[in-house]
Order: C-alpha cells, then sequence, then structure tokens
C-alpha cells in the first residue's frame, strides 16, 4: 500500500517500475514488429534498369518525336521543351502506338490523348510522364522510376 | 496387493502380459462408450473431441436446419489442405520449373491429375459453401445472442479464404496466373486513383508501396512467385487456422448452434437422433466440474433446454462423419470428371484478351471497369465492413433460429431479390448500351467517376433501401435482411456478368461464340 | 437405430466413393500408353527368332520410357508409345512401333537428343493427344512439326554448307529464296533491313497468340501462318504491303527456312557447325537481299496495287543518265519519308557504306555511257508565276494541282521533303527536259514537247518554292 494519490499525479515508485517494464517490452516488441514488417520491402529489383541514357539534346531537334522501343519510351521535344511520356499502356502493359490524336493500344483498345490522358477503352489511368535528368557530359537521361505530372517540360542545351 | 513376496522378474513379465490392455487403458480413459455415461465420458476426456459439448439440441441435427454447410466448409478445407501438402512433394516455386512440375503431376505421378483437381475443386467449392453457410447463418438469425463476435471472425475467415484462393490461382505460372497475379498488383495499386486526383502521389504512393511489397518489385518476377508462395502455404494457413479455432471455440461457448426459444420435437426427428436412454439430462449426476462465478457476463450456454438435447456420441458424431463422407465423395466424382484449367506457359508479352480474375473475382473486375479504386478497394472494403458490423447494427433478439424468422422476413427477402435483380440488371443493361461520363464527355476529372459510377450508385441504392424497409417494418432484423439479400443477389448477377457477358476489351457479348478471334 | 438418415447418407456416399476411387485406381493403373508398349512387347514375342530371345521379350517391363537431356533441360516421354522407335527388329512394323526411317538415330541416338529437339510436339505429355499438341485445346504452342518442314530442325546444330550434301537441300534452298527474294527491304534481321515489316530474329519460335490467326485455313498453328501468309499476305493479315508472288513449293522452302529463325540457342556440344554462311558483299546480292521485293528488276516505273502508288525505276537508263551516285546515295541513306522507301544508312537500316556503294555500283551497271547534256540552271533569272500557269497546265494533270501526287500517285510527289531536300535543281530541269524513257514522263524540252530552257528552269523554280529549303 502506498502513500502517493494517484489523484494528484503521484506515481510510486513500484507502479513507475512496473510501468516503464511493461513500456520496454511494449517499445521491444514494436521495434522487432517494425523489423520483421521491413524484411518484406525489397531493396533491389531483379528487373531492368529504369534510367535510361538517350542521347544528347542535339539529337532531339524541336518538333520530333523517338519512340525507344526497348525502354517503352517516348521522348518528345517542342518549343517548351524535352518531356519523356511512356508507351507501356496502363492497362496490362503492352507497348501502344503514336497517333495522329495521341496513343492508341492494339491490346485492348485504350486511348490516350497526347498528353498521354485516357480517352477510351479499359486504361485506368493515364500514361505517366517521366523525369528526364542531364550529365555532366550534357547526355540526357530517363529516369523512369520518378514520375512527373503530366505537362512537364525540361529545357537542356 | 499382497504380493510382497512376487519376485522381480515375475513383475516384469506380468507386466508385459497385460501390455495391451494397460496401454489402450492409458490413452483411452473412458472405456467402450456402451452405456450413456461413457459415451458423455468419451466426448468429455478427448482432446479432439471435448471442443464439442457432451450433448447436442436436436435442432441442430437437422439437416433442414444448417443444410451442413459449415461442417461442408469445414472438410473441404481440411481436403485442399491434406492435398496442398501432397502436391507440395512435387511443385517447385520457380518461375522456370513450376509449369514443368505441373505437367509433371498431370502425366507421370500416380493419383497426380486426380491430386490436383481435388485440390482445386474443394478449395473453389469452399467459396461456394462458405457463402452458403454465411447466407445460413444470416437467415437464421444466429448472429445475435452472444454470436456477434463470432460472425465477425466468420468474415476474417472470409477474407482469408479468398486470399488462399487467390494465392493459389498463381502458383502455375501459366497465362491464367501471370494475368491474374498481374490484375491482383494493379487493384492494389488502385489506391492511386486516389492519390493522383489529389496530386499526392509523389509524396505519398500508398497503392505504389503496397503493390511493391506483393510484388517484390514492379512487375510479376521470380521474387513475385516466391512470395505469393509464402503466403499460400504458411501465412494465411497460419491465420487461417488460427481464426478457425476461434471459431469453434466461440461455437462451444456461445452455447452451440442457436435453436428457436419455440422448439418442439416432431415425429421426423427420430430419422436423425437416438435419444438417450434418460431423459432430461444426464448432467445432474455425471457433472464433475462446478463452475465458480466469480465476474459478471454470459455463462456458457450449457444447461439450456436439455430436454432436447441428445448425446453427441453418437449422434453428432455420425452425422459429422457422414457429411465428411458426402463432402470427399462429392469432391471426387468431380474431379474425376472435370480436370483444373491449365493453359499456355506465362508470357510477358502476350497478355490474354480479355485477362480475367478467377470466376469468384470477376464481379469485383466488373465493378473495377467502372473504377479501378472503388471496385478493387473501395466498395469490397464498404461490403466486408458492412457485413462485420450486421450484428451491431441489428440487435433484435427474437425468433432467433428460425429461418427468415417470420412471414415478413420471407416477404421482405423475395422482395428485395426481385428487385435487386432488376435493379443490377438495369444498370448493368444501362452501362452496356450507354456507357459512362467518359463516353459523353471525354476529359471529365477522374475523381468525379471515382465518386460517381455504376458501383457505387448500387451500393447506394441497396443501403437507401434498407433504411425505407427499416421505416417501413419498424424492424432493423427485416433491413438487415433485405441488404444481405441485395448483396447475395448483386454478387451472383455481377459474378455472371464478368464470366460470360464480358469478352475481349471487357466489351460486352452476348455469348462466347461472338468474341472476335485474333 | 441410430439416426437413420445419416447412415443413409454414410452407406451411400460410401458407395459412391469407394465406386470413385475404384474407376480412379483403374484409370491410373490404365494409361492410354500402356496399351501400347503391351502391342510392342507382343510383337517382340511373335516375331523372336529363337527362345532366348522370345524370353527376354517377355521380361520386358511396362513402365514410363523417359529421356532426360540436362544440357537441354528437356524431358522427351515419347517413348512411353513409341517404344520400338531404335529398335531394328521394328522395320517393317506399323506406328507407332515402326522403327524410325534412315540412320538418323545413328548419328543422333534418342538417349542423348531425344525426340521433341527436331520434331517438336509436348514432351513432357504421356497421351497422343497432348504429346502431338495438334487443336488449341492442348495449349502447347509447338505442335508436331509437319514432315515437309522437318528439315528446319536440322539448321539447329549443323551449317549449310554441310547440310547441302547432307540431307538438308530443303532448308539450304529455302535460305537462298529469303536472300533472293528481298524480304530484309521490309523485315530486320540481325538489326539489319527495313521497318516496315516485323523484325524476323526468333519469328520461328514464337507463341501462337503471336500471330493473327483469324484467317489461317485448318489448324491454328506456326506452320499453317507461315505458309500462308507467304502465299497470300493480304488473306491472312488485311491490309498488309507485303509484295511477294510464290509458288507453293517455294511457300513451303521458305517456311522451312524462317521456322530456323529461333530464340533458343544450342549449347556447345550440340552445334556441329564448322562454317558459317558468309554475308555476300556484291552489289547484285545485295540488291536482291534488300531491294528485289519492291523494285523488282527497276526498268518499268507503274502503279503497284499492293503498295497503291508509283515505284521509281531506279534501273530505267533514261534516269541513271541523270541521276549521280552523289544523288543516289543521297537517296538510299536517307529513305523517302511517308513512302515505304527506307532509311538504308547504317544508323537507320543498317547498312554499311561499302555496301550502300556496291548497290549503287550494280544498279548504275547500264547506265549509258553518254553523259546527258548538262543544264546550267543557275544562268537563269527565273519566274516562279510563270513556272506555276506552266506547271498548272503542263505538269498537273499527273502531278496535281498542288504537286503532291496525281490521282492514283500517277505523278510523283514534288512535295516530299526528300524529293524537296536531296535533289539538285539540275537534276530536276533535266528530268523535266529529257523525261524518264520507260515511265509515264514524257520529256518536255526540245526532244519532246518544246519547253525553252527558260520555261522549264521557271518551272523548277516553281516546284522548289514548295519549300523552304528549295528557295535556296
Amino acid at each position: 500500500m502506498s502513500d502517493k494519490n494517484p489523484e494528484k499525479g503521484e506515481v510510486s515508485r513500484r507502479d513507475f517500475l512496473g510501468l516503464a517494464a511493461i513500456g520496454t517490452a511494449v517499445l521491444s516488441a514494436l521495434g522487432v514488429l517494425a523489423g520483421v514488417l521491413r524484411i518484406f520491402k525489397p531493396d533491389v529489383h531483379f528487373e531492368e534498369s529504369k534510367k535510361f541514357k538517350i542521347g544528347k539534346p542535339e539529337q532531339f531537334p524541336v518538333g520530333t518525336v523517338k519512340k525507344f522501343d526497348d525502354k517503352k519510351l517516348f521522348v518528345f521535344s517542342d518549343e517548351d521543351g524535352f518531356y519523356a511520356i511512356t508507351a507501356v499502356c496502363q492497362h496490362l502493359g503492352c507497348i501502344v502506338y503514336k497517333t495522329d490524336w495521341g496513343f492508341q493500344c492494339p491490346c485492348h483498345g485504350s486511348k490516350y490523348d497526347q498528353m498521354g490522358n485516357v480517352i477510351g477503352g479499359p486504361a485506368p489511368r493515364g500514361l505517366p510522364w517521366f523525369k528526364i535528368e542531364q550529365l555532366v557530359d550534357g547526355s540526357l537521361v530517363v529516369d523512369a522510376s520518378k514520375e512527373v505530372p503530366k505537362g512537364t517540360k525540361y529545357i537542356y542545351v | 496387493m499382497g504380493e510382497v513376496n512376487q519376485s522381480g522378474i515375475a513383475k516384469f513379465l506380468n507386466n508385459i502380459r497385460s501390455l495391451k490392455k494397460s496401454f489402450l487403458g492409458s490413452f483411452l480413459r473412458s472405456g467402450k462408450p456402451t452405456s450413456d455415461k461413457s459415451r458423455a465420458a468419451v466426448m468429455f476426456n478427448n482432446f479432439f473431441l471435448h471442443i464439442q459439448g457432451v450433448k447436442t439440441h436436436i435442432n441442430t441435427l437437422r439437416p433442414t436446419y444448417t443444410f451442413g454447410f459449415g461442417l461442408i466448409s469445414l472438410y473441404l478445407l481440411i481436403i485442399v489442405v491434406i492435398s496442398g501438402v501432397l502436391l507440395m512433394v512435387y511443385y517447385n516455386p520457380s518461375v522456370t520449373e513450376a509449369y514443368n512440375k505441373i505437367k509433371d503431376l498431370k502425366y507421370v505421378v500416380f493419383g497426380g491429375n486426380l491430386l490436383r483437381n481435388i485440390h482445386k475443386w474443394s478449395g473453389e467449392g469452399m467459396i461456394i459453401f462458405v457463402l452458403l453457410h454465411m447466407a445460413r447463418v444470416f437467415y437464421t438469425g444466429s448472429y445475435k445472442k452472444g454470436r456477434e463476435f463470432n460472425w465477425v471472425i466468420g468474415i476474417v475467415l472470409l477474407i482469408l479464404m479468398f486470399g488462399m484462393n487467390l494465392s493459389g490461382y498463381m502458383l502455375p505460372w501459366d497465362q491464367l496466373a501471370y494475368w491474374a497475379l498481374l490484375i491482383v498488383a494493379n487493384i492494389i495499386n488502385s489506391p492511386k486513383e486516389i492519390t493522383d486526383s489529389l496530386g499526392i502521389t509523389q509524396y505519398f504512393d500508398i497503392g505504389g508501396f503496397f503493390k511493391e511489397l506483393f510484388l517484390g518489385g514492379t512487375n510479376p518476377t521470380q521474387e513475385s512467385l516466391t512470395r505469393v508462395y509464402l503466403l499460400h502455404i504458411w501465412l494465411l494457413p497460419m491465420f487461417l487456422f488460427l481464426f478457425l479455432g476461434i471459431h469453434f471455440w466461440r461455437i462451444r461457448k456461445d452455447g452451440g448452434l442457436t435453436r428457436p426459444d419455440t422448439f418442439e420435437r416432431k415425429d421426423s426427428d427420430v430419422y436423425y437422433v437416438n435419444p438417450p436412454e434418460k431423459t432430461g439430462g444426464i448432467f445432474p449426476t455425471y457433472k464433475t466440474y462446478g463452475l465458480m462465478e466469480l465476474a459478471r457476463g454470459r455463462t456458457p450456454a450449457v444447461d439450456k433446454d436439455v430436454e432436447n438435447t441428445v448425446l453427441s456420441w453418437p449422434n453428432l458424431l455420425i452425422a459429422e462423419l457422414a457429411i465428411f463422407v458426402l463432402t470427399l465423395a462429392g469432391v471426387i466424382a468431380y474431379a474425376y470428371f472435370v480436370d483444373a484449367p491449365f493453359k499456355e506457359p506465362a508470357n510477358p508479352l502476350i497478355p490474354e484478351n480479355p485477362a480475367k480474375a478467377p470466376w469468384y473475382f470477376l464481379g469485383l473486375q466488373e465493378l473495377l471497369s467502372y473504377s479501378a479504386f472503388m471496385g478493387g478497394v473501395g466498395l469490397p472494403g464498404l461490403a466486408l465492413l458492412g457485413l462485420a458490423l450486421i450484428p451491431y447494427l441489428d440487435r433484435e433478439e427474437d425468433r432467433v433460429g428460425i429461418w427468415f424468422t417470420n412471414r415478413q422476413g420471407v416477404t421482405v427477402a423475395l422482395q428485395s431479390f426481385i428487385i435487386g435483380t432488376i435493379v443490377v440488371i438495369g444498370i448493368l443493361a444501362f452501362v452496356v448500351n450507354f456507357g459512362w461520363f467518359r463516353n459523353w464527355w471525354p476529359n471529365v476529372p477522374q475523381i468525379l467517376i471515382t465518386l460517381i459510377n455504376p458501383g457505387n450508385i448500387w451500393v447506394g441504392f441497396m443501403i437507401v433501401y434498407s433504411l425505407f424497409v427499416i421505416k417501413k417494418t419498424g424492424s432493423t432484423r427485416m433491413g438487415a435482411i433485405a441488404l444481405f439479400t441485395m448483396f447475395l443477389v448483386s454478387y451472383v448477377i455481377f459474378t455472371a456478368m464478368g464470366t460470360y457477358f464480358r469478352g475481349p476489351n471487357w466489351d460486352f457479348f452476348w455469348s462466347k461464340s461472338q468474341w472476335p478471334i485474333h | 437405430m441410430y439416426s437413420r438418415f445419416y447412415l443413409s447418407v454414410l452407406l451411400i456416399s460410401g458407395l459412391v466413393l469407394i465406386t470413385f476411387l475404384v474407376f480412379a485406381t483403374y484409370r491410373e493403373l490404365n494409361p492410354e500408353w500402356k496399351k501400347y508398349q503391351l502391342e510392342y512387347r507382343d510383337l517382340l514375342i511373335k516375331n523372336a527368332p529363337n527362345e532366348a530371345a522370345r524370353k527376354k521379350a517377355r521380361s520386358i517391363k511396362i513402365e514410363h520410357q523417359q529421356i532426360y537431356i540436362k544440357p537441354l533441360k528437356k524431358v522427351d516421354r515419347c517413348m512411353n508409345c513409341h517404344r520400338g522407335v531404335d529398335d531394328p527388329l521394328m522395320k517393317d512394323a506399323k506406328v507407332p512401333h515402326k522403327l524410325h526411317s534412315g540412320d538418323y538415330l545413328k548419328k543422333h541416338p534418342v538417349s542423348k537428343f531425344g525426340c521433341t529437339l527436331c520434331h517438336y510436339g509436348q514432351g513432357r505429355a504421356t497421351n497422343k493427344k497432348d504429346a502431338h499438341g495438334k487443336g488449341r485445346d492442348t495449349h502447347w504452342d509447338y505442335p508436331l512439326i509437319p514432315f515437309k518442314y522437318i528439315q528446319s530442325s536440322c539448321a539447329k546444330c549443323h551449317d549449310y554448307l554441310f547440310l547441302k550434301d547432307n540431307g538438308g537441300e530443303m532448308v539450304v534452298e529455302g535460305e537462298r529464296l529469303f536472300r533472293e527474294k528481298g524480304c530484309r527491304g521490309c523485315h530486320k534481321l540481325n538489326g539489319v533491313g527495313g521497318d516496315l515489316g516485323k523484325p524476323l530474329d526468333i519469328i520461328g519460335s514464337q507463341p501462337i497468340a503471336y500471330f493473327p490467326m483469324k484467317y489461317v485455313v485448318g489448324e491454328r498453328n506456326t506452320y499453317n501462318w507461315l505458309k500462308q501468309h507467304f502465299l497470300d499476305p493480304r488473306k491472312i493479315v488485311p491490309g498488309s504491303e507485303m509484295r511477294v508472288f510464290l509458288s507453293e513449293k517455294e511457300a513451303d522452302l521458305l517456311t522451312t527456312y524462317t521456322l530456323t529463325l529461333r530464340a533458343e540457342e544450342m549449347p556447345r556440344q550440340f552445334r556441329a557447325i564448322r562454317y558459317t554462311t558468309p554475308v555476300p558483299k556484291d552489289g547484285e546480292s545485295l540488291y536482291k537481299m534488300y531491294c528485289v521485293a519492291c523494285h523488282g528488276n527497276g526498268k518499268i516505273s507503274a502503279y503497284d496495287e499492293i503498295l497503291k502508288r508509283t515505284i521509281p525505276a531506279i534501273m530505267n537508263p533514261a534516269f541513271l543518265k541523270i541521276a549521280d551516285d552523289k544523288n543516289l546515295e543521297r537517296i538510299i541513306k536517307e529513305g523517302r519519308k511517308g513512302t515505304p522507301m527506307t532509311s538504308w544508312k547504317r544508323t537507320a537500316a543498317g547498312l554499311r557504306d561499302e555496301e550502300i556503294r556496291n548497290i549503287i555500283k550494280f544498279i548504275t551497271k547500264d547506265r549509258p555511257d553518254e553523259r546527258p547534256e548538262p543544264f546550267d540552271y543557275k544562268r537563269f533569272v527565273t519566274d516562279t508565276k510563270h513556272g506555276k500557269e506552266l506547271f498548272n497546265v503542263r505538269c498537273a494533270l499527273c502531278h496535281g494541282k498542288d504537286g503532291k501526287g496525281g490521282k492514283d500517285h500517277l505523278g510523283l510527289n514534288l512535295r516530299n521533303p526528300a524529293v524537296q531536300k536531296f535533289v539538285d535543281p539540275e537534276f530536276l530541269a533535266m528530268t523535266i527536259r529529257d523525261g524518264r524513257k520507260g515511265t509515264p514522263m514524257p520529256a518536255f524540252g526540245k526532244t519532246g514537247v518544246g519547253l525553252s530552257d527558260q520555261d522549264i528552269a521557271d518551272l523548277v523554280a516553281y516546284i522548289r518554292s514548295f519549300s523552304d529549303k528549295g528557295k535556296k
């Protein structure tokens, strides 16, 4: 029996030790749980690299578009800069064709406008745009792991 | 007894002579169940059997009360687990080997084809019977009177069971498996629809996060197969058995299956049970434990309505054995004639068109075609939450244990069935003929479609109609009947739609023969 | 006694269960192949020359005959039914017991090579339908290969020099046809070739779902697709611009060849290649490989129904007289955007400079010795307006009012960026003046219609005004 009064916020040493012990146990359990859950997140992907060198800015004159079949992406160049749009249909991963009005997927009929927004077919979302960086030697690199908002264009010389 | 002078060797030889008796007696402690006392004792003393009560109510044993759906589900689980373990002897979760090993099972393993069929059909049969069991429990109002939590456990088991079926479907790594895996991964990714609309995906990509955990990357690879295999043979079964144990424990502690307060014996009962020698209960004479009441709360309802109970040995056990053999016979007969599907090896470059999820998820895939998030996460989540809340939103306790509760219940169920069918088919017909927002206004923002789409409209209607029924009948039970009936009806119709009437590009076709050939 | 109902259920279910278990056991113990092995054993016993052989034949065990080829990770169970395939005693038996034809098994023993390596089919299957892979319900992409195409398998390990004299005449002939029919004019192989058709590197081993099978007659598999597509590309692929005119025999030979283009590579110990066929470097071979499919012998320029345009006559002497090598090289290297003429340079379709030069040498071999009369365009002061009037009267009928080309492309598109960018005004002027014999383009100069040099210069100025570059 302690003479501490809980209503006054006073805690006996015994209660405090008890709480501290339980607290430690809970904290360590949470720590272990966090560690266990962290195991599930993969740190490397056994897939091909998502950063590709596409060439120097001079190779993309204003008003042109290049399709990289093996990298599954389109690189555009217009007055506002360079931009990269994926050629992978967001429905089930087929490669889309470029048309006058946008992009067309041959597999299930998904249609996208020139910005990559879905205008028809079963695609659940529009075509992602990717980040474009420039290396020290001037080469442009598309980073397909970094999605940027539609309309993001990059100016590099 | 006074054998102090017997030699040690004689003692030893005596022990050997009575080995059989002493061994058998050491673990069969109750003796042969030839009297009511010993029949009671065998239930009570046995590790496996004592989860069930010594006595069982006659109502439980009437086939037209439960139709054995719960038992059949359990037996299908046992069959699927045993057949699954046997399959593990030959299966290899490697993207290059899995397909070939299953072909080997089909062609060179003795009974391999039958075994695989048994595993597949008992696994998928579980879906049907678990849903039937859930319907039985619902319509007899057996989620009340202390059984509320067990209903929630049941919902958890439902989710785990779907997870088992889904993860198993992906293991053969054929075209069906691969594209189903991709569809499920995209369903998991569907919260991206919301984060995209809010523009926060760059900072908080919850959909992409879980998709990466599930696939072990961004595309289906060996990593994905390894993880799905882990889920299928260990993680999910572990939780399944844990919750199953809780589920049975609760049945016992909640007093066994429900029965109506107005229960009366019928002449036909004599076909199902054999009453004990003494009527009026055994317990007063043979009870060997006492219940100390130290805490308030419900006690195990073991003594109620004792006059209408019969001994579990043999009545309950013979019923359980009969249903088991019936289930096993049904599974083996079906597995004998129908082969589990198995298509070309998985090819990431050639999508199936249409790429369809397993049949039990095709209703979901139909909803998915309206909105990825709503069909994949939103509506199923809402449905499961709604199901789990039923025992807490309907707490009327009269006439528990009676199918449809009363005449009004039958009427409400019938009306809901008809109205639900008409409305669902109406919605589907509208969508097929006129399309939806994006067909009329190509630039409509996605968030509008997420919020207002045929799936949401149907769920909204269900809720509004149930509230209307509650108001009109003044009973939450009637409202629950309306809601549940509509849920069942829509699950079946949406599944049928996705199965039979959706072809390439998820376009509508009246029959498969009309599908354009590639 | 006890619950009658449940006992009845138990009894009936039990009987049903036992019945099916019995049926299933019987089915497992009597697979389809057992029958064939019993037949085989009986044949051996019947035809045994002596008692010892008969005794040996009787002791044959009826069991799985699996062949496992480790370096290829292949599993072949064909011998479950074809147990006599390497038994000389089965020379005159009927299939499936018959001995393998020829002496192929001497150099290719079944234990080392299996069967599906050459014959395809589903090696892991143990019943006829699934093993042969016929029918889409077997879900097997590589059914048994029709006998007429079997030589394509030889090319997996053997080189063409060897095959020419050792039982591979068909695949060698198929390869020659492929080289001489200009297939690579539109299809890439090893990165070299045109872009109008799909690359052919692994066409032979593509799964059946890769091909559009809607219009294929008969079985829907790769073999039928290839052959029927060779015979009539537009029937199998509506809208196809593939220009090929083959006899049935040639289609079969080409099918044999294309089936050798596969993804899988044989491991070192299987390859018996001592000689790699050299890539031809001479202009005539190169012309056949890349140009002949569209340009034919290059002498006549006419409207083509398949490509729906006029194909220029590039070996036309009148054309060659005016076109100099520099111009030709430019056209070949850059191609003509907007037409089926591909850009052939190294970084595009993949031809080396030396190869292009050789092709030009071949094309121009019949160039007339006499040089054309030069046209000194620079000394004229041109009147574009007058040129326009002349154009509308003289040229618009064939070349269209806007110069984009006549109806059905009778006259070439003069607004084509390639024409505007790469063609010298002198070339244009000489063509207008002298015409192009062998094509519908008449001579408008003094040898023909009678336009003066000034008129022609004005016309050229007008034509070049179609683009900014032309104004230079």
